[in-house]
């Protein structure tokens, strides 16, 4: 029993601790995006592989990872915030605002993916792995750069939700979110938050990209890899919530490892879909409300 | 005004005539449906390399009984559905003698059921499945390359020889073609005394094999099989070293599992990995050599197995051709029966029961970043038998 845990159920929950890092790590733009601008951006997945590209790129310049970690996600912000100011916001005020939002997203999907297919071929990259080796945690063995995964993923699921409930400018967020008017009225620049936030989002994206490429390589389609879970993680946690992502994305992973020790892997992800329409049907708005609407 | 128009009707009269006088002794057409677009371009690309240096050079040598090989290509787009439209267009409205350059699997046996309804030959240079010259065999089929069941059969033999007893581990993806190989290697390996511990069937395109690794260390086994391709090789692979579960283990896989395209992204995770191919640039022959040379002189590239075989192809066409004296169907089917003809792997032969052909399959092993040639098994012990009952 004592075995058990130590070599298969603990390294299997520690595995799926990254994991489940790496999966809040994608979600987190996305309901930062979804909770203010009420849009549900299906380009998200290939914003988070131009940040893996982008840093395969620099780094064929010579530049050091850890100097791409801090560098890719500022240069996302002014690709952000272009198509929020001519994509999104020109079809943002239409009657039908979820379907053509989510028309254009998915459209400039399609074309960031073959844009990056024609850039850099359709072939598998890696980028090496800053932090090779093992270290044996607890007695369980894992990955050191998982373990860093892990402990970076949480400074950054902090330091988003501090800037979103602890400062001035997330409470100017989530005042816009909640009324629009009343909020412009107070004097405070609407047009410039949600630029901001669609911007500060696409960084998120880009974030995971460049801390993701080592463990899961990257590819010209690999925007779709994380982007169903993704989704499922902001549609569980709550549209919108950043503690409900936090929340949904440990327990939807968790279920996936456990549950593929028990069952075939392969319906590990029935499974993960099967909480999500159980959670739609008992709690329609998820487990937790939107920003600025708790 | 008359003469212009009898003018016209002459000039379309000697163009009919024309085209009447090259059906009878013109060039031997020959119809290419290979994916020129989609995800398997850099496959047709090896093949019409292959095949285009074939027919350039037995054009020069006076061509197939004096006549030239025209090949006429057609973009299949690595669609079954299209692949027979565009093998139609080919049987009719060009009207050729012989078909070949399908890619996966589905279209060969798709444009195989075609040609036979049509009373054409074709032969595929590229697929692997087992199915086209076994179980869904056509008389109006044949396969000059190496089929799954020969690669697995010599990576079998490989394993008796290298690492008697082995336990081995299986990991596939989880649909057709991995289970089928999983199966087929599983089969091969439990022959040569082999023993089994565990299978695993991965999703196609997953995300994180860490979830396996348990099941991995807990039957602690001497080889893994593995039959994952693409991208997911690389992610296997690099997780499997970044989880220290290669020191000591033997990894075997299907040859479309490391290939030119994953094996940079791969890195050194890659070293020691084994498979079996029919073909590899590393054939240590003089004929060889030439071909490499010449083929990288011509297209800027090294050959693989892909254009190393439509290579090939063409000389046992025409050494059937030439035997015939025709390029009637039966006859060049009577004569292709049996065939033994040179090519740059040495010598391959067509067995006649299933028109699968018998060639020695290589065992190659990732050496510095690199295919080195293993092992060589002998064709006769990797054709396996011949399950085809229709002919």
């Amino acid at each position: 029993m004592i075995e058990f845990i130590q070599f298969v159920l603990a390294p299997q929950m520690l595995n799926g601790l990254a994991l489940g890092i790496s999966v809040i790590l994608v979600a987190l733009g996305l309901t930062i995006i979804f909770g203010l601008l009420d849009v549900i951006n299906m380009s998200h997945g290939e914003f988070y592989a131009v940040g893996a590209f982008g840093a395969l790129a620099l780094s064929a310049l010579g530049l050091n990872y850890w100097v791409l970690v801090a560098l890719v996600p500022v240069l996302m912000i002014p690709l952000g915030v272009v198509t929020e100011r001519y994509l999104v916001r020109r079809v943002y005020d239409g009657a039908d605002r979820h379907v053509s939002t989510l028309l254009l997203t998915y459209g400039l999907a399609l074309i960031l993916e073959d844009v990056l297919k024609i850039i850099f071929g359709p072939n598998t990259h890696r980028p090496e792995n800053p932090l090779p080796g093992a270290t044996e945690f607890l007695g369980v063995f894992i990955p050191t750069y998982r373990l860093f995964l892990i402990a970076i993923g949480i400074a950054v699921i902090l330091v988003v939700a501090f800037v979103v409930y602890r400062t001035r400018l997330g409470a100017m967020v989530r005042a816009a979110s909640f009324d629009r008017d009343m909020a412009a009225s107070l004097g405070v620049r609407v047009s410039w938050v949600y630029s901001g936030a669609f911007a500060f989002g696409i960084a998120l994206a880009g974030l995971a990209g460049v801390l993701l490429a080592p463990v899961y390589s990257v590819f010209p389609t690999m925007g779709r890899d994380f982007i169903l879970i993704a989704f499922t993680v902001v549609i569980v946690g709550g549209m919108g919530s950043i503690w409900g992502a936090v929340i949904a994305g440990i327990v939807l992973t968790q279920v996936q490892a456990i549950s593929s020790l028990i069952v075939s892997p392969v319906w590990s992800e029935p499974i993960v879909f099967g909480v999500m329409v159980a959670v739609l049907m008992l709690r329609p708005q998820g487990l937790f409300g939107r920003i600025g609407h708790a | 005004m008359m003469s212009v128009k009898n003018l016209f009707a002459g000039v379309a009269f000697a163009a009919l005539a024309g085209t009447a006088a090259l059906a009878q002794d013109g060039p031997i057409r020959i119809g290419v449906v290979t994916p020129i677009s989609g995800t398997y371009a850099g496959i047709g690309q090896q093949v019409s390399w292959g095949l285009d240096m074939a027919a350039e050079e037995i054009n020069t040598a006076g061509g197939i009984n004096g006549r030239e090989i025209e090949l006429i290509y057609e973009d299949s787009e690595a669609n079954p559905a299209v692949a027979v439209q565009k093998a139609e267009k080919l049987m009719t409205a060009s009207d050729v003698d012989f078909l070949t350059g399908t890619v996966n699997s589905g279209a060969t046996l798709a444009v195989g059921q075609v040609a036979e309804r049509a009373g054409k030959l074709i032969a595929t240079t590229v697929s692997f499945s087992d199915a086209i010259t076994g179980s869904g065999c056509s008389p109006n089929v044949f396969r000059v390359n190496a089929r799954a069941g020969q690669q697995s059969a010599a990576l079998a033999v490989w394993l008796k020889r290298e690492r008697p007893g082995a336990k081995v581990f299986y990991l596939g993806p989880d649909y057709e073609m991995g289970r089928s190989t999983v199966a087929a290697f599983r089969k091969n390996a439990e022959e040569v005394g082999a023993e089994s511990t565990d299978e695993v069937f991965a999703p196609l395109d997953a995300k994180d094999y860490s979830q396996y690794f348990g099941g991995i260390r807990a039957a602690r086994p001497d080889v893994l099989y593995t039959s994952v391709a693409g991208n997911d090789t690389v992610r296997l692979f690099t997780q499997l070293k970044d989880f220290g579960l290669l020191d000591g283990l033997t990894v075997l896989g299907a040859s479309g599992t490391v290939t030119s395209q994953n094996i940079g992204a791969i890195g050194d995770a890659a070293e020691g990995f084994i498979t079996g191919v029919g073909y590899s640039t590393q054939i240590d022959t003089s004929e060889n050599k030439a071909f490499v040379e010449a083929f990288n002189a011509r297209n800027g590239a090294d050959p693989d197995l892909y254009g190393a075989d439509s290579y090939g192809l063409l000389f046992a066409y025409k050494k059937a051709v030439e035997a015939a004296g025709s390029t009637d169907t039966d006859a060049v089917r009577t004569a292709l029966e049996g065939l033994s003809w040179e090519t740059p792997q040495g010598v391959k032969t067509i067995r006649a029961g299933d028109h699968q052909a018998m060639q020695p399959v290589y065992v190659v092993e990732v050496k510095d970043g690199a295919f080195t040639i293993a092992d060589r098994i002998a064709g006769e012990d990797a054709i396996g038998e011949d399950v085809c009952d229709r002919f």
